[in-house]
């Protein structure tokens, strides 16, 4: 804290930098209306009852488009100086889905599988 | 504070030192101390095991003692032993390796050694409150959901405690790792020690939350009712396999990186050479903590998993012999024509690569899942992770301390000492655990206290436990070397051992509780070798000298940790007694003053938390003027 | 003792203010890695959840499919995915150099979150009243620590946020407030991609 910077923006820059924030911000909504339109589609394909294998991969592969929305631009994963986040999440991910596989196809729930 | 007025604060004053510290070098001496406590509670625990061992019908220990002491023996060892062991390490030289004043989380790091702390101690009461766990390092959760007593809750609730110190530190490594580098060490340029102290981080901040979320499964089923592992509920006690392997076996990677990191240095140090291939030990190193956790279930292939999971955990753990043999032979080629210097950890780092070898021949040997059924629960198995725990992460851990210690207290082990420590001590390892892969193979199970006469066990196991006792040896020579270097206290001064070529061998000895004066400019890999050759002998600054920050220390830590420490009591006991408990639990006497401790730690804990974040904790400046004067001090000392 | 500047005028205030100094690097690089082992610690509860999710004692124990309605959990949803927006604003707020505007945002958080919290709350009352409870079943059990995990992280968040509220109330803004700011909003959103899993994999897929 003591190297906070004493920096004097110049009112061009401070203009600027407002912008990109209000674009940015601009963007944020955006996807939170996205976010929003998927979920009321996946509750809504869930309420209609569509085909079970359907909806099972359409619902998964909304949460993820969520979730990839919710990293990159409420999170702001898509700044720089974020690799090491990114790593961090893809690698914590990767171990979620391996967990999930192993213990539905794995534990022995009743009998083994056949 | 510098140690000088450290020591005319006298004896008291030391002590709140250390409970206030976060300073990373003491912070080091206490992971130090306490995990080297543990060390010698452990080795008592391995000596009992081995007495009782030693021939046939014996009775020296019965046989639920027997479980005990097998149980805190290797819950103590991975726990409290080994790993605080490699964290004393790693906050002694990573700091110093990358050119940084501290850590990049100073209260977390104290709050991570508290923790620690006070969990092994929780742990350990078990002894005097009722019983230790007793159902295995691993505590199968068909064992410990109806082992009766406490025991198994000491477990659970001390391991949450020191996992949570263990987690915080991880976390603090990583980060310091990434933004606390001084300027020009980039990647690539980092010592191989705090490369593997970056993986194993990484991997403790992957392992520990299944491990916690374990723990608390376990801890609700015995305690308060739930059924995860109750079958009849509908549970299945395989959740538990799994969730303790996800941790258990990344956490022998834990383990093992830092060693591997700790001779690394050693072997470029004492063969004058460049490390062979460091380009190509980074990315083994990686590989080898991916592939760590993509292995678990080969701890299980006796349960049942089917045979394309067994072939697929298989084939991944066979594939982690690939990155360790490239290890292997970078360190080998690394000595290869170099100008080789026996001293005390040079011995050590030489042993370690026959003994680890052939502990990872067996492991090998194991991934083989068909074959693996005839070695499940053998001895052949306690002879291979010993073979790879001690001929890989306490030789390391020995080499280490006699590598480290000048840079801990600038003073050095005696060499003579430390010669009969190894020789003893390396001979006393093969001793006990060579013959064990035999007994295995003959037939002799695992965690049983006892064995009848007349099956042919029984000059194996003695020549096991005469093994035992000179490893027991060993130790007390080391013992006695420390206690006389402490003693003496001849201090040492900059580059002891003179062939230093990373970072922390450029610091004045001891090192200033700033640690650098100014930010050193990194030139390359080896930084400081590299400024030795080029006739400079010291760092070059990075930066003017000037001001700079430090964090204050605190007693905070130490307090969250004693609440937490009185709140795992409240928890145990608040379930004695209690009809939703398992019965083992709900037997035993009733304790209503269990509510009051577990509110009362968990409101120590939470209040000083809130004191802590309600403050501005701003640190201090460090005057350039007192830097003036240390280094035309440290000028004086030199010449 | 080190000296904090609070309210500097809106041309000396950082672009990142979060970011501006050490400690708040630090903060951040930490944050995001303790993050990734959250996301291992729930994935291994889902994971748990999901091996259980069907085990009960006997056939006449209540199943996810007779337990949830869509109607609640959707609600629920729209409450903490807009919480999650007014956090952005907060953030947003907070590096625009406006500090009255960022606490606004931070209270409105909060109660969407304490909203949340209250439904998630009569969700759990009314299961327990039909025998569907954490010692009822291993359904039960996993069911419960895994919402009852994330529920523990909202409110924990809930405090932790009002706390950030209540402390700087009285000091403003600085380089040293934006980084807990910055932190406690990257928590916040960390709660609600959990959410995400869990409406999807334990709802929507739960009643199918």
């Amino acid at each position: 804290m003591s190297e906070s910077s004493n920096e004097v923006m110049s009112d061009v820059k401070l203009r600027h930098v407002r912008r990109q924030r209000t674009k940015e911000m601009r963007m944020q909504l955006t996807s939170f209306g996205l976010m929003i339109f998927l979920t009321f589609t996946a509750f809504g394909m869930v309420a209609l009852d569509f085909n079970a294998t359907f909806i099972t991969g359409a619902v998964l592969l909304f949460a993820f488009i969520q979730v990839v929305l919710q990293f990159y631009y409420f999170m702001h994963m898509k700044d720089k100086g974020h690799d090491f986040a990114k790593l961090f999440m893809i690698v914590g991910m990767y171990f979620a889905i391996a967990f999930c596989v192993t213990f539905i196809y794995i534990v022995w729930i009743g009998a083994p599988i056949s | 504070m510098s140690t000088a007025t450290t020591q005319k604060r006298g004896f008291l004053g030391t002590i709140w030192e250390y409970m206030t510290t976060v300073d990373h070098k003491k912070i080091a001496i206490l992971y130090l101390i306490a995990g080297g406590f543990f060390f010698a509670l452990g080795g008592i625990e391995a000596m009992l095991i081995r007495i009782q061992l030693a021939v046939p019908n014996n009775d020296f220990l019965s046989a639920g003692l027997f479980n005990e002491v097998i149980t805190m023996h290797g819950t103590t060892m991975i726990f409290l032993a080994a790993m605080p062991l490699l964290f004393a390490f790693m906050n002694a030289t990573v700091p110093l390796q990358i050119g940084a004043r501290d850590v990049a989380f100073p209260f977390l790091n104290a709050l991570g050694v508290w923790l620690f702390i006070f969990g092994g101690i929780f742990l350990n009461l078990s002894w005097f409150l009722g019983g230790a766990p007793d159902a295995g390092w691993t505590s199968y959760a068909s064992l410990s959901i109806i082992s009766p007593g406490h025991g198994i809750d000491f477990y659970a609730v001390g391991l949450q405690i020191a996992g949570a110190g263990t987690l915080i530190s991880g976390i603090n490594f990583v980060t310091t790792i990434i933004t606390m580098r001084a300027p020009g060490m980039t990647y690539m340029r980092m010592p191989l020690m705090t490369w593997t102290t970056l993986i194993a981080s990484v991997l403790i901040v992957f392992a520990f939350p299944p491990l916690t979320v374990g723990l608390f499964l376990l801890i609700f089923d015995r305690m308060f009712g739930s059924n995860f592992f109750i079958v009849e509920a509908g549970g299945n006690t395989i959740i538990w396999e799994h969730l303790f392997w996800i941790f258990g076996h990344p956490e022998v990677y834990v383990l093992i990186l830092p060693a591997f990191g700790i001779f690394s240095e050693i072997f470029a140090t004492f063969a004058r050479k460049r490390l062979f291939g460091y380009s190509a030990m980074v990315f083994a190193t990686v590989l080898i903590g991916f592939f760590g956790f993509m292995v678990w279930a080969h701890h299980m292939f006796t349960v049942g998993l089917g045979p394309t999971a067994n072939a697929i955990f298989a084939l991944a753990t066979m594939a982690i012999a690939v990155p360790t043999g490239i290890k292997i032979f970078n360190w080998i080629f690394t000595i290869w024509g170099g100008s080789i210097e026996f001293t005390t950890p040079m011995m050590y780092a030489l042993a370690f690569i026959p003994s680890f070898v052939m502990g990872g021949v067996t492991g090998i040997m194991q991934a083989v899942a068909p074959a693996d059924y005839q070695y499940h629960d053998s001895y052949f198995i306690v002879a291979h992770f010993h073979y790879v725990i001690v001929g890989g992460v306490v030789f390391a851990l020995l080499a280490g301390l006699h590598y480290y210690w000048p840079l801990m207290f600038s003073t050095m082990l005696n060499e003579k000492l430390g010669k009969v420590t190894f020789w003893f001590f390396l001979l006393g390892f093969h001793c006990t655990f060579l013959i064990q892969h035999f007994l295995g193979l003959w037939g002799m199970p695992r965690r049983v206290f006892t064995y009848l006469d007349g099956q042919g066990y029984n000059a194996a196991n003695m020549i096991s436990t005469v093994g035992a006792f000179m490893m027991a040896f060993a130790v007390i020579v080391l013992l006695i070397n420390v206690v006389i270097t402490l003693v003496k206290n001849e201090k040492v001064g900059r580059d002891p051992w003179g062939d230093g070529r990373t970072l922390e061998w450029s610091l004045p000895l001891p090192v200033p509780y700033y640690n650098f004066a100014q930010t050193p400019l990194i030139r390359g890999l080896d930084a400081f070798w590299l400024e030795k050759k080029e006739g400079n002998g010291e760092m070059l600054p990075a930066e003017s000298l000037d001001d700079f920050h430090m964090p204050n220390n605190s007693i905070i830590p130490f307090i969250i940790s004693l609440g937490l420490f009185i709140a795992g009591f409240g928890s145990l006991y608040f379930a004695s007694g209690k009809d939703w408990a398992i019965d083992a639990v709900a037997n035993l006497p009733e304790r209503p003053w269990a509510i009051w401790l577990l509110v009362i730690g968990l409101a120590i804990t939470f209040i000083s938390m809130i004191v802590r974040s309600f403050k501005d904790d701003l640190g201090y400046y460090v005057k350039k003027e007192e830097l003036i004067k240390d280094l035309e001090e440290q000028e004086r000392g030199a010449k | 003792m080190a000296e904090m500047k609070y309210n500097v005028p809106n041309n000396q205030w950082p672009e990142h203010p979060e970011r501006a100094t050490q400690e708040g690097k630090n903060k951040f690089a930490g944050f995001w890695t303790f993050l990734g082992g959250e996301t291992v610690l729930f994935a291994s509860l889902f994971a748990t959840y999901l091996a259980l999710k069907d085990s009960v004692p006997s056939d006449d124990h209540l199943l996810a499919a007779d337990l949830f309605h869509l109607e609640l959990a959707f609600v629920m949803t729209m409450l903490l995915l807009t919480s999650s927006l007014t956090s952005v604003y907060a953030v947003y707020q907070m590096r625009n150099n406006n500090f009255s505007k960022m606490q606004l945002w931070l209270a409105v958080t909060v109660l969407l979150g304490a909203g949340f919290l209250a439904l998630e709350i009569y969700e759990f009352y009314e299961y327990v009243q039909l025998g569907h409870t954490f010692r009822s079943s291993a359904f039960g059990s996993a069911f419960y620590i895994l919402i009852g995990t994330h529920g523990f992280h909202v409110i924990i968040g809930l405090i932790w946020i009002s706390g950030l509220i209540i402390r700087n109330a009285t000091r403003g803004l600085s380089v040293y407030t934006a980084a807990k700011v910055n932190t406690a909003a990257l928590y916040w959103h960390f709660i609600d991609v959990v959410w995400v899993f869990i409406f999807t994999i334990v709802y929507l897929l739960g009643v199918l």
